[in-house]
């Protein structure tokens, strides 16, 4: 069994029309047992910009603190705020950084980009290939089942009520079909003037 | 000394050589069968392949056991033959016993009994067995590569079957929709889906495309229909 | 014609292999536990180094796999209780799944482990206990149809059948409670858990136990169990099945999906905690 299968989680992230969706199950467990069914895998990383690390449950939540001190740095050399690229780019560095004793984690980053507010959003594999398409991105072990979600209820130019829908239905029904990943959802809406954050009420089986 | 030198000529090596029995082979492709009150239609791939290399793009992976009766099969291909030939004397020799055609339920029980005989070699095939019940109504049988058998309304297999199973929950089972409806799906509503699916599962798994060969099937019999993918 | 006579081997042609395969390749149609054998030796340990294609790539042969089941006796006879999931690796196959088989009206099965082999034996048991009927003119027992179960896998042993099966019934000792598996192992009892899911059911079952429950007390401790089982463990959900064997059958009580029952249960906690403050 794969060392990125050992937690589960299932992760999904959805560009719209000025907006951009981020959603992941709450579910963390060792293989087959569910230790916690609250668990965050999607951290706030600034007012527009989020970043979901499924994977190794350690692993996430190292990564996420050291890509905080690395943005936190930059914040305050510069003056101001990282966006969704420099962000990626970033991330992708320090993946990279550990190419032979990788950390377990396929991240997915979510935002509107600084001034312009542009939605951006891009997968990589654990060394950091980043992979910044259009449309969606996902990530974690309902991987397959959420590719063939997305693909058929994704269409450009989605509004943020319909994104949260598109997004909402694509996860669950997604995880529905994976034994590790599951046991609630979280949905991150993100605009331009607020970000909407909803808990969805799932099989908790 | 040799010993590194021979590494780069293993014509010359002294060291055996370790030879290795692989009879499987994953053929990819996927079926897809959805059923309704008098009809059940099912779906198929035409892509024949292994590994990053395609051997046919026109390959028919439905097989037609009776007027009532289709058999979808994906998996490794040379099992699927030698399943699909015994299965076909099997059905041709109750016939002649019988005199009376197979009926889909007993031919789903006969499939899951011959799957199992091989079950310490098994069968590397992912088969959806589907058909009109002796009510008339559509029934799809899916399998585990040992027989196991389950009968449901709707059915992804194979290469992308992880992909369009939880499509098929949610467009066809209504699962996790508050507004649900008692109505029995439709052969049009079925065959959109159908053909809905195939698009997606082209996009994103590399054995499935090129056609979707279609069989439907109503009390009148087997009715072909045939659609494109990309190719790529 | 005639030298194969004197030879005795007047059916050599029917017995070919490749002019008749077949036959060969379903003698289990005829002869239930003739399965085919491997084309090598030491089936379990050699059938994973087969699984790759020419190019090396690994084939995953995933079978269904049943989870949490639960049975046990009480003064009104023999509740089961089953959940429904079927996982292939991580994939979840079916939510579905019967695991609960009707062998005939006075004894019923459990499956957990291999799908399939559980079904495939099952069905074996269920014909040997009908021929037992119409031989003898009476119901097998419960403890003569385990054993027969328990020999056939037996014969087995060691080639990778995985089962952990329960069977319930009632014969004229009266209720009947037997675990049997794939080693070979046989045993009567009161109070049994089979599967991945079995330590979390075993966990409530065990907590509100005792022999003079209710039927509904018995209907809904088994439920709970298994719903508890499903909560925690990732390869049981679906939904709740729940037998009961009585003198005069079994009896089908109720499915509930796991969904509905969790919300359910967490309203009634609510509840409680609402009005102890």
């Amino acid at each position: 069994m794969s060392i990125l299968a050992y937690n589960g989680g299932a992760m999904v992230a959805m560009k719209g029309e000025n907006c951009v969706s981020i959603a992941t199950d709450r579910r963390f467990g060792i293989q087959a047992q569910t230790i916690a069914t609250n668990f965050e895998k999607v951290f706030q990383m600034g007012p527009h910009l989020y970043v979901g690390l499924p994977g190794l449950a350690t692993d996430t939540q190292t990564v996420m603190e050291k890509l905080r001190f690395r943005k936190n740095l930059y914040e305050l050399k510069e003056n101001r705020l990282m966006s969704p690229k420099v962000f990626a780019a970033m991330l992708s560095n320090l993946l990279y950084e550990k190419r032979f004793g990788p950390f377990f984690v396929e991240p997915v980053v979510a935002g509107l980009m600084p001034k312009t507010y542009e939605p951006y959003i891009c997968n990589m594999d654990l060394i950091g290939c980043i992979n910044p398409p259009n449309d969606f991105v996902v990530g974690g072990t309902a991987s397959a089942q959420l590719y063939g979600m997305c693909e058929a209820l994704w269409e450009p130019n989605l509004g943020p009520e319909d994104l949260f829908e598109t997004t909402s239905q694509a996860l669950i029904n997604a995880f529905d079909r994976d034994a590790i990943s599951g046991w609630g959802a979280t949905v991150y809406i993100i605009e331009k003037d607020k970000v909407t954050i909803k808990n969805l009420k799932t099989r908790m089986d | 000394m040799f010993a590194t030198e021979n590494a780069y000529y293993p014509d010359y090596s002294t060291k055996p050589i370790q030879h290795s029995f692989s009879p499987y082979a994953d053929n990819g492709g996927s079926v897809v069968a959805i059923a309704g009150d008098d009809f059940v239609v099912v779906g198929a791939d035409t892509r024949l392949s292994a590994g990053f290399s395609i051997y046919t793009r026109e390959q028919n992976k439905l097989f037609p056991l009776s007027n009532t009766t289709v058999l979808g099969c994906s998996g490794c291909w040379c099992d699927t033959l030698t399943l699909t030939r015994i299965l076909k004397s099997r059905m041709q020799m109750y016939h002649q016993e019988h005199n009376k055609v197979m009926s889909t339920t007993a031919c789903a029980q006969m499939l899951s009994t011959m799957l199992y005989y091989k079950r310490f070699f098994p069968y590397y095939i992912s088969n959806i067995l589907v058909g009109l019940d002796n009510e008339g109504k559509g029934c799809i049988y899916s399998y585990d590569p040992i027989g196991h058998c389950e009968k449901t309304t709707y059915r992804a297999g194979g290469s992308a079957g992880a992909l369009l199973q939880p499509l098929l929950d949610n467009q066809i089972g209504q699962k996790n929709l508050t507004k649900v409806s008692a109505e029995s799906i439709t052969q049009e509503k079925a065959l959109a889906i159908l053909k809905d699916v195939f698009i997606s599962a082209a996009e994103r798994d590399i054995y499935t495309g090129d056609n979707v060969m279609i069989n439907i099937i109503t009390k009148d019999g087997i009715k072909e229909d045939n659609f494109e993918l990309r190719k790529d | 014609m005639s030298l194969a006579d004197i030879c005795n081997i007047s059916d050599y042609d029917s017995n070919r292999g490749t002019k008749n395969d077949f036959h060969q390749m379903c003698t289990n149609f005829t002869s239930n536990m003739s399965l085919g054998v491997p084309p090598f030796a030491n089936a379990v340990a050699n059938i994973g180094n087969m699984a790759k294609d020419d190019s090396g790539r690994s084939i995953k042969i995933n079978f269904d796999h049943g989870t949490t089941t639960l049975g046990f006796m009480y003064k009104g006879g023999v509740v089961l209780a089953v959940d429904s999931r079927a996982t292939g690796g991580q994939f979840i196959g079916s939510q579905t799944m019967k695991k609960i088989v009707e062998i005939n009206d006075f004894l019923l099965g459990t499956l957990a482990g291999g799908a399939a082999d559980c079904v495939y034996w099952d069905r074996v048991l269920a014909k040997q206990c009908r021929m037992y009927e119409l031989r003898n003119r009476e119901r097998i027992s419960v403890a003569a149809a385990s054993k027969l179960m328990a020999n056939m896998v037996y014969n087995y042993k060691g080639m990778g059948l995985s089962m952990g099966m329960m069977l319930a019934g009632w014969d004229k000792r009266g209720p009947q409670l037997y675990y049997v598996d794939s080693d070979g192992t046989r045993t009567p009892g009161k109070v049994f858990s089979v599967g991945s899911g079995s330590i979390y059911a075993m966990g409530v079952l065990d907590s509100g136990y005792k022999w003079d429950l209710t039927d509904d007390e018995a209907y809904d401790l088994g439920r709970r169990s298994i719903y508890h089982a499903t909560h925690r463990d990732a390869y049981s959900g679906g939904i709740v099945r729940v037998y009961h064997m009585k003198e005069t059958g079994w009896v089908h009580i109720d499915n509930n999906d796991c969904n509905d029952l969790h919300y359910k249960y967490k309203a009634e906690k609510e509840d409680l905690e609402n009005t102890i403050i």
